[in-house]
């Protein structure tokens, strides 16, 4: 098979929810046999647009050869899904092949977003959310998933299936939420989609077209939500906060590879345009709506991503955001951050004592200990300090974090509280 | 997040297992293992040979130089592995709890930090 040329990826990857969503608009009970039925559609583009051309109609192209597929996948089946078939059959093919599925844009909008809805299903596990999310709606193969997660092919094909077979075992509709369980389920779409930018975040980015880089498609996919649901607040609230933060990413790590910590980044190298955006957006989204966790993240990561300097930056704000933060989301993850921003405002001495509230929850986070050093550091009692540093070392959840924990007890132990 | 899983044991306990137990003990490792490999959580599990079977290999002026293992001197040697990928370190307990040998014998969960490309 030749690689299709990157426009093409691109294209096929936008066009495959809305392929999907057609499908399964005529089939929404056969949701397993549509979504094979559009990856083989796929990769027949890729197999055959580079060496023929593109066709006029790249949407109406695909909707044909994956419906076709669709005959073929149900027809093999046979014995094993005869009721599926029957129901199959029993739709005209006018049905199937005859309506043009550009016909009415309005609808296909609605089904991309429907089909998120059901890839992000609470019924299903979070692991299998995430692979069929980047599959159905993110075009992308299970090879790519794979590779992405660092996990072989069989083991994201099991997530895969057994997602298709949860769906089709329990009925999940293909349709939008009520309005009752809306909220709900909208938050559960975003939170698949922070996890798939987080893995990418803390993960080395892939190597393009066999590894996509994780956090550039979760940008992407809250990209097409945002622009599904353009007035809604919070995703416009998650689509800031991953611009926000990806934008730090060239200064984040060092030439050796060693994790950089936010107040010794060359912030000259933050990307401006992606931080441009993502403050444009959260201004945008505080005033339209009721304000949710993303939304001030997003709006401490601004806060962050605006100063020149660590010293410049407007703690006392940012503090004020953590208070209303843990409010609508308490959680002991922002209450440690809301302790890195109370030792800016009130000093180290204060910050130690509302950290101590947390050991409870959070002794075995390498952050927790990591910050308690800092804190400990700042107030003289260096040993104290050290050991804290090499606890969080021994916890740390990645190779980069805890060189970065070891590096800074070591230089500690070896020249004292200046280093 | 990745977690290495690992079951201790030695030859005097094997022994000591009653003969007839044995089919029962695969048939419930077995269905542990397809159910996580179904989950698509578990990547694989791999059963080691004895200790006695274990070599220790180094390197002198460029030659390896083998002689007999383990390394460590213990009572018991690492018996078996797997390597899960799951959501939550709460996952992996609650799967490594679930091995059919953990009422009996504990076994260790390890995260894993890194791997190679």
């Amino acid at each position: 098979m030749s690689l299709p040329a990157p426009a093409d990826q691109d294209l096929l990857r936008t066009l495959a929810p809305q392929v999907l969503a057609a499908l399964l608009r005529r089939h929404a009970g056969a949701f397993d046999a549509c979504e094979d039925a559009v990856q083989e559609a796929l990769l027949a583009a890729a197999e055959q647009w580079p060496r023929d051309g593109r066709p006029d109609n790249p949407r109406g192209w695909l909707v044909t050869v994956a419906s076709r597929r669709l005959v073929d996948l149900v027809r093999s089946d046979r014995a094993r899904r005869e009721r599926e078939e029957r129901l199959f059959l029993a739709t005209p093919q006018s049905e199937l092949l005859g309506r043009p599925a550009d016909a009415d844009p309005d609808a296909d909008r609605d089904d991309s977003l429907a089909l998120l809805f059901l890839c992000c299903h609470p019924a299903l596990t979070a692991p299998s959310r995430i692979a069929l999310t980047l599959r159905a709606v993110g075009g992308l193969s299970t090879a790519q998933i794979a590779a992405a997660f660092l996990v072989p092919e069989a083991t994201m094909a099991q997530r895969i299936s057994r997602a298709k077979q949860t769906i089709r075992g329990s009925g999940l509709p293909f349709a939008l939420p009520g309005p009752a369980e809306a909220d709900g389920r909208l938050r559960e779409v975003l939170q698949v989609l922070y996890l798939v930018f987080n893995e990418g975040y803390t993960a080395t980015a892939g190597d393009g077209l066999t590894a996509p880089a994780l956090s550039d498609e979760a940008i992407r996919l809250t990209r097409l939500l945002h622009r599904l649901l353009p007035r809604d607040a919070e995703v416009m609230g998650l689509l800031a906060l991953m611009l926000l933060t990806d934008a730090r990413r060239p200064a984040r790590t060092g030439p050796d590879g060693g994790l950089v910590p936010l107040a010794e980044q060359d912030r000259g190298r933050w990307d401006a345009a992606a931080i441009a955006e993502g403050t444009a957006l959260v201004e945008r989204a505080l005033p339209a709506g009721r304000v949710g966790p993303y939304q001030l993240q997003a709006a401490i990561a601004a806060l962050h991503d605006e100063a020149p300097d660590v010293a410049a930056t407007d703690w006392p704000q940012i503090l004020a955001l953590y208070d209303l933060l843990l409010r609508v989301a308490p959680g002991p993850v922002p209450a440690l951050n809301r302790v890195v921003a109370l030792a800016e405002v009130r000093g180290p001495a204060a910050a130690l004592k509302e950290l101590d509230a947390l050991a409870g929850e959070l002794d075995r986070n390498h952050r927790y200990h990591a910050v308690r050093g800092e804190l400990l550091l700042r107030t003289g009692d260096a040993p104290a300090a050290t050991a804290a540093f090499r606890r969080g070392a021994a916890l740390a959840p990645s190779l980069p974090e805890r060189r970065h924990l070891t590096e800074r007890a070591r230089r500690l132990a070896r020249t004292g509280p200046d280093a | 997040m990745k977690y290495l899983l690992m079951t201790y044991g030695n030859q005097e306990k094997w022994d000591s297992l009653p003969a007839e137990g044995w089919t029962e003990a695969i048939a419930q490792q077995d269905a542990f293992n397809k159910r996580y490999q179904e989950s698509g959580e578990l990547i694989g599990a791999y059963g080691l040979g004895d200790a006695a079977a274990c070599r220790m290999v180094g390197r002198e002026d460029g030659l390896p130089v083998v002689s007999d293992g383990p390394y460590l001197e213990t009572k018991e040697y690492m018996a078996s592995f797997y390597l899960l990928d799951v959501d939550s370190e709460q996952r992996a307990l609650e799967i490594a709890a679930d091995m059919p040998w953990a009422d009996r014998e504990p076994v260790e969960l390890w995260p894993i930090l890194h791997e190679a490309k």
